[in-house]
């Protein structure tokens, strides 16, 4: 055999080739050591160093870095590391804090809304406020005196707060305003009636020789906040038995002793039962069917509604139930002022609305609490409000305070009425967040998922109520002891 | 590679691992090459055990756990997997995902092979290339950017395409709003997507057919379907294998489409296997029932690929 | 190129040839024809990114729909550049996808010989082994998997994308797919020779599955440059985010962004892969050439 001459000419080439694969496999490892052979612009690898305490926080850095610069000037003991989150949607973000909190990993401040609070706060993994909240109370009777107390109970759990509330949503109803015009209605007075929004919204609606509908009076896009959940609470009901817990004297009487608002309000709200098949709430369903059926509504889609947003803004739909962050929607969509409106939803059987508001909760694992709570508070102070990034400039989302929905705020961009916002709070006092128990998200989906099916008539509202009502209770069935009610 | 290069001329009467490898007989080229099947496989091996193998055993062991992550996992024996049994969502987007698998692979081999096949006729060289070019490109889009895409152009009132389809006088389609439309409009997304993969596949497949064998054909008469049927389509048989595995093995993992463009709605109609799955691990933080749904998903898929690779043993030629 | 053999005409009497030769022509351009339409449907939701991506969201919806933008609107694409590290982002989606498809195609080519060609105890176990995780969702395995990786101390670098990436079942399979495909009669003939192994596999083998090598790369890189699930977990500071996680950003808070700057973003990351895929075609049909199998 010549097997050897001939593999002597080519050792030294495969060898080489042999090498060349070795050395792309280092340089892998290599490019992975020091995490990154990305260019500077990092704002050097927050390494936890020995001197700097650690603080991370689950907030995007492009919004959260001015309030987290101004924390750092008093606090240049601290360093802070932004733990950005993005997700399509909460369930992504939640991902990725559960795989975070499987894999051992700490953060110290983690960012929730009503959807989230209480199944953190229901799973201890949230700690409570409270020894903070009494020991700098004099601190916080500016920014408790600043926020609707409706707010601050729905970050309560079993009597203690678990979140001071930075921003929230409540739906209302933004308009069109040129098909309003067009219809020949003016800007509804605050006391309208469901009556009256059927009648504009049947006038908004244009449609083709086809009987196709072009120009929609009303559309809504099928999630838990938002969506049909408002016709629920307007027509005096929910979806979920609504009871609260005891407790949470300590706060009220402290922060809301002289506040009319503030009385009756408890340690937190439980949702104890399911109730989809409620009467008022097969009404409500109905009546989303009706206006679909007769081509006011557009077919019902999943999300966040950018794609309701395009039509709002493009003339060919009228009416949209959404919050004040919509405002930073339409603008990004090229809305001006003057374009839309907005107003409280009408009156049914009550005029009762619903909202979500959201906050920064500690980790009951983090090691720096106390400073994870100077920030908390900082957070939400007169001072850092107004440089964030979500509220500053265009408002991205609605501040909780109520001196920063101002004239000047939405000078620009409007809507004409934005006292709306915070009229929902001050004017309904018994507004309420949307139902959010420690089950929210399997809950969320068999609401949009039976709501689907009667909004596109596979089912009637009843048989699709029905069927989510006996889907609830096997779920709440597997979780007996949401709420300690013994306390 | 001391395997590769044995030592020559060793006829030693002691044994030595070395020279009985670098023997000079049939035996020792066999020794040679199972010594250097270890080493190639080695890296693949190591790091699957490692990056998947383990993960999944760890899975296993989860789907008989519950465990929301946040406290400790509680051992629960059968009760995920007795529950699972009872769970009609379950068992819907199951069904949804066969359906959706049978529907995607099939259309997208026929779509894939029909474009392989006309690009493969005599043509002007910048025609073949816009070709290729232009069924390949949908590839290149992620699953995320294609639901939001597609979503928009399939919006039932002002989507682009009811708006043509209006112009040809057929009334609107509820693409994403109907239970009966849904599974069909992903199947048509998917494949849009992902047929440029087939394509690639195929061509490649055809381009391979050593010309004699096609010669050969026309000497013996062979025409037109004939052809195609008796003549390429087994020598194109590994290819298509391939194609079938990857497509269904693709088809049965579908998520991110129907995410992205319906959340599984309406109702249950476009969810699918894994999308559960996330769900229950990820949304409702129930990360031992979501593991038996993997852990299903699983043991199907095996079947359906050990069922492909009995089946391919009938059909699929070597050369 | 050999496939334009496939469907040429053929020898035949004369005039059964000209009826023969016209069929031949007029099946030619109605397939042809059917191809443009079919491309031009199968492009047209690029063309609307595209036109969308150059008009103000609330332009978006007008009807009929304006596919050539009359007056192209840049600021989405300004905005892009302003919301997010956009280059950096891009690189860091680089320096993946290509340590990715580098690392596959290195492991890959050695599996996928040692499956289809070298026989050795225990193979066709490891063999299954690797098929069986291919079948596996990543949403199954995500969460031991992230805890490897913070074990490894890995999290938030991109590494952790790169490193549970090397072995790649997928990639096996198709390599040895090619491999087979290559008539045994070559190693036999070298072997007679007195070729050794490595000498089999890297002068004969490798060319010839060049084609193969090249569909790999181009997939994974593909795969690897859109991918989601992953990074969305494993990373967690911005400037080391890649770019479909930018693309989502992009969204805003509370989706308060506009859909004309995600769709610009779009536009933006399909420039490089597109790019990769040229050029990968060229390799492609190189290999092709190369590995023609004229014996």
């Amino acid at each position: 055999m010549i097997e050897n001459s001939k593999n002597r000419t080519y050792t030294r080439r495969e060898v080489l080739r042999m090498a060349g694969m070795s050395a792309a496999v280092l340089a892998l490892s290599a490019c992975a050591a020091p995490a990154t052979p990305a260019p500077e612009a990092a704002p050097k690898k927050p390494a936890p160093s020995k001197e700097k305490v650690h603080l991370r926080i689950q907030m995007d850095p492009d919004y959260e870095k001015p309030v987290g610069d101004l924390f750092l000037k008093s606090h240049p003991e601290a360093e802070i590391e932004y733990v950005s989150v993005t997700g399509i949607d909460h369930e992504e973000v939640a991902s990725k804090i559960l795989s975070m909190v499987a894999a051992g990993q700490i953060l110290d401040l983690g960012y929730a809304a009503t959807e989230a609070t209480q199944l953190y706060a229901g799973q201890g993994l949230a700690e409570p406020l409270d020894e903070w909240v009494k020991r700098d109370a004099d601190e916080l009777k500016e920014y408790f005196a600043d926020v609707h107390p409706s707010l601050v109970e729905a970050m309560m759990w079993e009597g203690s707060l678990y979140e001071l509330p930075f921003d929230f949503n409540a739906a209302n109803l933004y308009f069109n305003t040129k098909l309003v015009a067009e219809a020949g209605f003016e800007h509804p007075p605050q006391d309208w009636t469901k009556d009256d929004f059927y009648k504009l919204a049947k006038a908004i609606t244009k449609k083709g020789s086809g009987g196709e509908t072009e120009v929609f009076g009303y559309g809504w896009t099928n999630r838990l906040w938002g969506s049909w959940m408002p016709w629920i609470f307007v027509n005096g009901s929910n979806l979920l038995v609504e009871e609260r817990a005891p407790g949470g004297e300590w706060l009220w009487e402290t922060f809301y002793k002289d506040d009319p608002a503030a009385k009756g309000r408890s340690g937190g709200w439980r949702w104890t039962a399911p109730k989809a098949n409620d009467p008022a709430n097969v009404e409500a369903l109905e009546f989303m069917v009706q206006l679909y059926k007769e081509g006011i509504t557009p077919a019902v889609e999943m999300g966040g509604g950018e794609t309701l947003s395009g039509f709002f803004g493009t003339g060919k739909l009228g009416m949209i139930p959404a919050g004040g962050f919509w405002v930073g929607h339409l603008k990004n969509a090229g809305m001006k002022r003057g374009d839309y409106d907005v107003q409280l939803f009408p009156k049914w059987k009550t005029q009762r609305h619903q909202f979500g508001t959201a906050g920064l909760w500690i980790f009951t694992k983090s090691k720096n609490k106390d400073l994870a709570w100077e920030y908390s508070k900082l957070r939400v102070s007169k001072e850092a409000m107004a440089i964030h990034g979500w509220y500053n400039g265009t408002t991205l989302t609605t501040p909780v305070r109520r001196s920063m929905l101002n004239e000047e705020r939405f000078a620009e961009t409007g809507p004409e009425h934005w006292q709306v916002f915070y009229d929902t709070l001050d004017k309904h006092p018994d507004t309420a967040p949307i139902p959010a128990p420690p089950v929210s998200n399997p809950m969320t989906t068999l609401f949009t998922s039976y709501t689907a099916k009667a909004m596109s008539l596979e089912m009637t509202p009843k048989e699709a109520l029905d069927a989510m009502q006996k889907e609830l209770e096997d779920l709440f069935a597997r979780y007996p002891d949401m709420y300690k009610r013994e306390t | 590679m001391q395997a590769a290069t044995p030592m020559r001329g060793s006829s030693g009467w002691q044994f030595s691992p070395i020279a009985w490898l670098a023997e000079d007989t049939l035996a020792g080229i066999a020794r040679r090459r199972a010594l250097l099947g270890y080493l190639f496989v080695l890296p693949t091996v190591l790091g699957i055990l490692i990056f998947t193998a383990g993960p999944v055993v760890v899975s296993l062991g989860l789907s008989f756990f519950k465990w929301n992550v946040f406290q400790p996992a509680e051992y629960v024996g059968f009760v995920n997997y007795r529950r699972l049994f009872n769970d009609l969502r379950v068992f819907i987007s199951f069904v949804n995902t066969l359906k959706f698998v049978l529907l995607a692979v099939a259309l997208q081999i026929a779509v894939s092979l029909s474009i392989a096949l006309a690009v493969s006729q005599r043509m002007a060289t910048w025609l073949r290339y816009y070709f290729r070019t232009a069924f390949f490109l949908p590839l290149l889009m992620s699953g995320a950017a294609t639901g939001v895409v597609l979503g928009y152009m399939l919006h039932r009132e002002f989507g682009v395409v009811n708006y043509y389809l209006g112009l040809l006088g057929i009334p609107r389609i509820p693409w994403l709003n109907s239970s009966n439309w849904v599974l069909y409009t992903m199947v048509l997304a998917y494949v849009w997507q992902n047929m440029g993969f087939t394509l690639v596949l195929f061509i490649g497949g055809l381009n391979n057919i050593p010309p004699e064998i096609l010669d050969a054909a026309d000497v013996d008469g062979a025409t037109g379907w004939r052809r195609l049927w008796h003549v390429i389509l087994p020598l194109l048989s590994p290819t298509m294998l391939f194609a079938l595995v990857t497509g269904i093995i693709g088809g049965l993992q579908i998520f991110d489409i129907p995410y992205v463009m319906t959340r599984g709605g309406p109702g249950d109609a476009s969810r699918t296997a894994v999308m559960v799955m996330y769900e229950s691990a990820f949304k409702n933080m129930e990360v031992g029932y979501g593991s038996s749904v993997a852990v299903i998903l699983f043991i199907l898929i095996m079947l359906v690929t050990a069922m492909q690779f009995w089946l391919s043993k009938r059909w699929v030629f070597y050369q | 190129m050999q496939s334009t053999r496939i469907y040429g005409p053929r020898t035949l009497p004369t005039i059964q040839r000209w009826v023969e030769y016209l069929r031949y022509r007029v099946v030619h351009w109605i397939t042809i024809l059917i191809l443009l339409a079919g491309s031009v449907i199968v492009l047209a939701p690029f063309a609307w990114t595209i036109a969308t991506s150059m008009r103000l969201p609330a332009e978006s919806f007008t009807v009929p729909p304006q596919w050539i933008p009359t007056h192209p609107d840049w600021s989405n694409y300004r905005e892009v550049f302003r919301k997010i590290p956009f280059w950096n982002q891009i690189l860091n989606s680089a320096v993946v996808a290509i340590s990715v498809v580098i690392g596959q195609l290195a492991t890959a080519s050695l599996a996928g010989y040692a499956f289809a060609r070298l026989e050795f105890p225990g193979k066709s176990i490891l063999f299954w082994l690797i098929m069986a995780t291919m079948m596996i969702p990543l949403q199954a395995t995500i969460i031991p998997v992230f805890v490897l990786i913070s074990k490894l101390g890995l999290p938030d670098t991109l590494a952790s994308l790169i490193l549970p990436s090397l072995p790649t079942a997928f990639g096996t399979f198709l390599l040895r797919q090619y491999f087979l495909q290559v008539p045994k009669e070559y190693e036999e003939a070298a072997m007679i020779d007195g070729a050794g192994q490595w000498w089999i596999f890297s002068r004969i083998y490798l060319p010839l599955v060049k084609s193969g090598q090249a569909v790999l790369a181009v997939l994974t890189f593909n795969y690897y440059w859109n991918e989601f699930f992953r990074p969305l977990i494993f990373l967690t500071s911005k400037e080391r985010f890649t770019i479909p996680l930018g693309l989502n950003d992009l969204k805003g808070y509370m989706m308060t962004g506009s859909i004309s700057v995600v769709l610009a973003g779009v536009v933006l990351s399909l420039i490089p892969v597109m790019f990769v895929y040229l050029l990968g075609q060229r390799f492609l049909i190189e290999g092709i050439m190369m590995g023609g199998l004229k014996g």
